[in-house]
Parts: C-alpha cells; sequence; structure tokens
C-alpha cells in the first residue's frame, strides 16, 4: 500500500503459483525508500486522462475504486469526472450518495432533452469532482452510436468552457459485454480490479487480453480485499502471486476491510472518512500513483508480531 | 497520640506484669491464635508496656486489679471472660505489631512497597495494553487514540494542505527498509518482482491466447449482415436485451451536435416548443377563421393550461361570492363530479 522506489532483480517466471505462497525477501530488499505522502503529486501525461476501471468479473470493486479514486484524485486537487457506464446496473450514484440529485443522464443529453453540463452532477463535498450517468435504470441505450456517444463525450468535456477536467473515469461494467464494449471505447489507460481468488484472475487475464487486443496498453492492477492474516496462513494467494499470474504493474493493493460495506451504505466514500479507514488510505495511495504514472515497487506480504523491546512494559 | 497508644495498649500490657497466673494462662493461647508473632517482638512488645505503663498515669492500676480480681473469684464465667479477654488481647496486640515492624523494619517496609507498587504498575499496564490491542488491533480510532494519527487533517470540508512537512504518522519504514509500520501493525514488505521483460512475455502469451476484434456494428439476433461488413465484428444483441438496444429513433449526427451543444435549450425541447407553437398559432388562426370549427381533440391537447387558468378563475368566483365557505370547501359543481373539471370543459367546447 505504500510506493517504495527499489532496484530489484528479476526472478523466473512461474505462471501457475506453487503450493506455497510464501516469498522470502530477504535476499531482495529495497535500497532506497521514498515516502509519496503529503506532497502534492505532480499530474503526468496528457489532459484528460481518460481512464476505464473494469475487471471482468462482477463484485470485486469496480464501483467502489471508481468512486474512491474519483474522490480522492478530487481531493489532490485535480478535476474529475466519473461516468458511471455500467448501464443496466449503475450504482455509482449510490456509493457516492448523489442518487436523489440525477435526474438527466447521457440518454436525455444525446436525445436532445438536455445538455451535457445540465446532466453533469457537481459533488458538494469536492466541487471539482463531477458524476455522468449513461443511462437510468430501467432504460435501454442504443448501441449503435453507444461507443461512439463516449466518445463525443470525452470530446465535449475536451472543450468545454470552463476547461478540460484532468481525469476522465469510466466505471466499466462486468463481463465483456457491449457495454464493456462501449465502456473501454475512449479510454487511453485501464485499471484492472481483481481479488485474489482464481476466478477474479481467470477473468480478469481475458480482459487483460482484450483491452490489449482494443489498443489499450497502460494497464495497470488493483487488488481487492487482500488479507494478509489469510495469506499468512497460506489460505490466500499473495499480491505477488496475483502479479506473478498476471503480468501487471500494481497500483494499488487494497486490504479487506469492514468499513467499506459502512461508507456503501452511506452513500460516503471511504476516502473522505474521518478518521480514514485503511482502504480508504489504500485507495489514495492508488489515486496518487494513478497521477503520477508510479506503480508499486514493494508489497506488503504479511502481518509479523510487532518487536518489543526489553523495557516495553514500562512503555519503551 | 502517645498516649492513645498507651490507653489502648494498657489492658493488654499490665496482664503478664500484674498476674502471672493470668499470663502463663493466656499468653499460650494468644500465641496460638497468633503465630505470626515472634519472641523478638513479644520482648519488645514488654519493653514498650513497660514504658507506656510508666508514662500513663497510676489510676487505671487499682481497676485493672479489681478486674482481675473479679475474673479469679468469678470461676463459673470464666470461659466467657477467657474468651472476652482473649479478644481484648489480640485487639491490643495488634498495634504492637505494626508498632513494632515499623520500628525494627521501617527500611525494609519502604522496599517492600516500593516492589509491590511496581509489580502492580507492570500488571496494569500490560492488562491495559493487552486489553485494548484485542479489542481493537490497529484500528484507525486507536491510532487517533494513540496520537500517532492526526484525524484532523482530514474531513468534509477542510482539503489535505501539502505544505506539511514529509511525515507521515500512519506509515513508518523500519531503517532496514524490510518492514513496515502501517496502522498499528508491522507488515512485512517485499520487493516487485515483475520486470519488462516478463510483462512482454505476458503480452505475447495473451495476444497468442486471445485473438479479438473489436465489434463494429451491433446488430439484433435475426437481422441480415450488411455486404461490406466483416462478420467477425458483428455483435449480436438479443432482441429482449434487458440494457441495449440496437434500435434508436435518433440521427447519429444530431446526436453528436445534442452532445456538442454548449449553451441554449436543448434540441428536442426546442423542437417541441416550437412544434407547440405552430400548433397554437394554427388552432388560433383557425379559431379567428371559424370559432365554431374546433377539432376537439386538439382542443383538449393545448387548452390544459387554459382550462386549469378558468377553473382557478372559478374557484376564485365561488370564494369570493360565498366567503364564509371557506378555501377547504369544494364549488357544488364539482362536488357530485368525479371527474373534477369536466363540465368547464364541455362548456367550453360546446358555449
Amino acid at each position: 500500500m505504500i510506493s517504495l522506489q527499489s532496484i530489484t532483480k528479476p526472478c523466473p517466471l512461474h505462471f501457475r503459483p506453487k503450493k506455497s505462497f510464501k516469498r522470502t525477501p530477504k535476499t531482495l530488499t529495497p535500497d532506497r525508500c521514498l515516502l509519496q505522502y503529503n506532497r502534492k503529486p505532480q499530474l503526468a501525461g496528457e489532459t484528460p486522462r481518460v481512464v476505464v476501471i473494469t475487471s471482468g468479473k462482477g463484485g470485486v470493486g469496480k464501483t467502489t475504486t471508481t468512486a474512491n479514486i474519483g474522490l480522492s484524485l478530487a481531493r489532490l486537487g485535480f478535476s474529475a469526472v466519473a461516468i458511471d457506464a455500467d448501464v443496466g446496473l449503475r450504482n455509482l450514484d449510490l456509493l457516492l450518495g448523489l442518487e436523489n440529485r440525477v435526474n438527466y443522464t447521457v440518454v436525455e443529453v444525446l436525445n436532445g432533452d438536455c445538455r451535457l453540463d445540465q446532466a453533469l452532477v457537481r459533488d458538494k463535498r469536492w466541487s471539482n469532482f463531477e458524476l455522468l450517468c449513461i443511462s437510468k435504470p430501467r432504460s435501454k441505450l442504443p448501441l449503435g452510436f453507444g461507443g461512439k456517444a463516449l466518445i463525443w463525450l470525452v470530446e465535449a468535456l475536451k472543450n468545454r468552457e470552463e476547461g478540460a477536467p484532468d481525469f476522465i473515469i469510466i466505471d466499466c461494467p462486468a463481463g465483456i459485454d457491449a457495454g464493456f464494449i462501449t465502456a473501454i471505447t475512449p479510454a487511453n489507460e485501464a485499471v484492472l480490479v481483481t481479488t485474489p481468488d482464481i476466478t477474479s484472475l481467470r477473468d480478469a487475464d481475458r480482459v487483460t487480453g482484450l483491452l490489449e487486443c482494443d489498443g489499450i496498453r497502460d494497464i495497470k492492477m488493483i487488488v481487492n480485499r487482500v488479507r494478509t492474516d489469510m495469506i499468512k496462513g497460506e489460505d490466500m494467494m499473495s499480491v505477488l502471486d496475483v502479479q506473478e499470474m498476471l503480468g501487471l504493474p500494481l497500483l494499488g493493493v487494497i486490504p479487506e476491510d469492514s468499513e467499506v460495506i459502512r461508507s456503501t451504505n452511506r452513500g460516503y466514500p471511504l476516502v473522505l472518512n474521518k478518521p480514514p479507514a485503511l482502504a480508504g488510505l489504500a485507495f489514495e495511495q492508488a489515486a496518487w500513483r494513478l497521477v503520477e504514472q508510479d506503480s508499486m515497487k514493494a508489497v506488503m506480504v504479511e502481518e509479523e508480531p510487532k518487536k518489543r523491546g526489553f523495557f516495553s512494559f514500562f512503555g519503551g | 497520640m502517645a498516649s492513645i497508644w498507651t490507653v489502648r495498649f494498657h489492658a493488654a500490657a499490665l496482664l503478664p506484669v500484674r498476674s502471672l497466673s493470668d499470663e502463663v494462662q493466656l499468653r499460650p493461647e494468644l500465641r496460638m491464635v497468633s503465630d505470626c508473632m515472634s519472641w523478638n517482638r513479644r520482648v519488645a512488645c514488654r519493653k514498650f508496656v513497660v514504658k507506656a505503663v510508666e508514662s500513663d498515669d497510676d489510676r487505671r492500676l487499682p481497676n485493672d486489679v479489681v478486674v482481675i480480681g473479679k475474673s479469679d473469684e468469678d470461676n463459673a464465667g470464666k470461659s466467657q471472660q477467657n474468651v472476652a479477654t482473649k479478644l481484648q488481647e489480640s485487639i491490643g496486640s495488634l498495634p504492637v505489631f505494626v508498632f513494632s515492624i515499623r520500628k525494627l523494619s521501617g527500611m525494609n517496609f519502604t522496599i517492600g512497597l516500593c516492589i509491590v507498587a511496581t509489580m502492580l504498575v507492570v500488571v496494569v499496564r500490560g492488562y491495559t495494553t493487552r486489553k485494548s490491542s484485542y479489542s481493537s488491533p490497529g484500528s484507525v480510532a486507536d491510532l487517533v487514540r494513540r496520537g500517532q494519527l492526526r484525524s484532523d487533517r482530514r474531513g468534509i470540508s477542510t482539503p489535505l494542505k501539502y505544505e506539511d512537512p514529509f511525515n507521515n504518522p500512519m506509515i513508518k519504514v523500519s531503517k532496514s527498509n524490510s518492514t513496515v509500520e502501517m496502522a498499528g501493525k508491522v507488515y512485512r514488505l517485499a520487493p516487485v518482482t515483475l520486470t519488462d521483460e516478463l510483462q512482454t512475455i505476458h503480452q505475447k502469451r495473451r495476444s497468442r491466447a486471445y485473438q479479438w476484434k473489436r465489434p463494429t456494428i451491433f446488430l439484433k439476433e435475426g437481422e441480415s449482415i450488411p455486404p461490406d461488413v466483416d462478420p467477425d465484428t458483428v455483435r449480436w444483441i438479443p432482441a429482449n436485451h434487458p440494457f441495449a438496444t440496437t434500435s434508436s429513433d435518433i440521427d447519429e449526427d444530431l446526436a453528436q451536435n445534442n452532445v456538442y451543444q454548449k449553451h441554449g435549450v436543448p434540441f428536442r425541447i426546442q423542437a417541441e416548443h416550437e412544434a407547440l407553437q405552430r400548433k397554437l398559432e394554427a388552432l388560433q388562426n383557425e379559431q379567428k377563421l371559424s370559432k365554431l370549427v374546433i377539432d376537439p381533440a386538439a382542443a383538449r391537447d393545448f387548452e390544459r393550461p387554459l382550462k386549469s387558468h378558468m377553473k382557478s378563475e372559478n374557484q376564485v368566483e365561488h370564494n369570493t361570492s360565498n366567503p364564509k365557505s371557506g378555501s377547504n370547501t369544494p364549488p357544488s359543481s364539482h362536488i357530485g363530479n368525479p371527474f373534477g373539471n369536466k363540465p368547464s370543459s364541455e362548456e367550453m367546447q360546446n358555449p
């Protein structure tokens, strides 16, 4: 969950994980450590950066990631527009607590019932964050120009009077159906959300293949719902095992946190929690790396018992 | 203070001095009751007794003698008196014991007290730390409570301040960079082993495994493929797809213009408004030409606001003509009519 700049040596590839998921890092320790915190991140790449957040499998946390990374970017001082491209099952408005303010969607914009700026819902907590929903839950998206419509939207956002947003984040629906094809159309880079289980990994690998076939080369992954206690007990694949299977750079590692469900139900993203939750901190770090187009150089693999000094019982 | 001590010690201290017979009988019993008392303490006690008696007044001596004499004479109540004297002795001897400890081993007692207090502190501290770590191990609330996390830096209204020095209280990395302490827990760090070569290998593997062409056209199942379209790029959408449809009632260029529109009234709203305007103008023209010939369907469409206006006027008229009825009482024409303002429209249509 933290970013470390290190010089590492490559190790031979093992595509399938071995029985033991543990790894011994004694020989490979980071030489230099740089915590990227308490500093405004430097925006890399051309704006607006169009990022699609996808997974393949459902329920791994795409929408949660979109909401939290979007609001993290807004907190970091960048303007962001989140597009909920999950046509039939849109939930991003719920996670952001903006469900009562969505009156118009992209379908209405296309039909000419409203302008684009009327369909954008500005978050009152962080005014440089806006939400745009593709369609209402019970309406159908005309697929004749579904992908093209998103490209028009990106162009329109680029050319709007108040300036182009720094980030356009697209919440992709699950699966590789028409909704997925529509959502990835305008994207330049992708964030693949996966959980450390084999079902999610297989889908993630397939989706990565489709993204690469579609010309999206900048793909990073977020490993969600990681439990270090299960990794220690060798009941869960470690993040390094996941990376070994997918071969993608890591944008973030999100620990399992009960606060996620609570924040989802409240419509209040984790990153706005006070005090911050662990998963919220990890999302914030991931957003940080997304801004700087950085990736993780070291990961936390397991929990160690805290070493206590001889006089620890005196408070030492 | 000394006088109090002497008064309290008096009865017990006199016994061995004044009546030897009782002394012989009572002292072993006392010793059996409290074995912890040693002979040295007894000696010290006697010395103290002597001093106390000397310091005290002589009035109580005869009384004590009288009491002892009475106890000698009363053989029947001897056992009861023995119990009473035993209790008296035990009560009386207790401060002597404490006093002797204080006198002889005052330093030892102080040291012992310190040791006990230290042990108590260690136990209490261990208990509290264990309890706190058990209840909320490494939670953020725990961190805030311990002062490792400045919770006031986050919130809805106050943005993060980046002028802060490079000091994150949440994360502490060890000197060897092998562990990181985050949220009160220590995690082992492992470097990422992915290299560009490995990434390329994975990309090649995927490009071999997944041959995919982006669908360029969406067709409903049952439709025929256009002649100039590659069949591999067709995505078939079921006719009853819940979210997606291939049919659209709007032109592509028009949709693009709608998306790009920045100012003014949206296209459809404007078009509907203009259509209504045209229709209304046409209607008015027709009304001007021949007021009696009005299409009833068109009138029902366009005169809705007029109807409500007239209805409100009617209500106003009713209210003004009958001010006592109040606003809650509906007009008499509406009471028996479930369709509300239908008669008025009929009146309008058939003047």
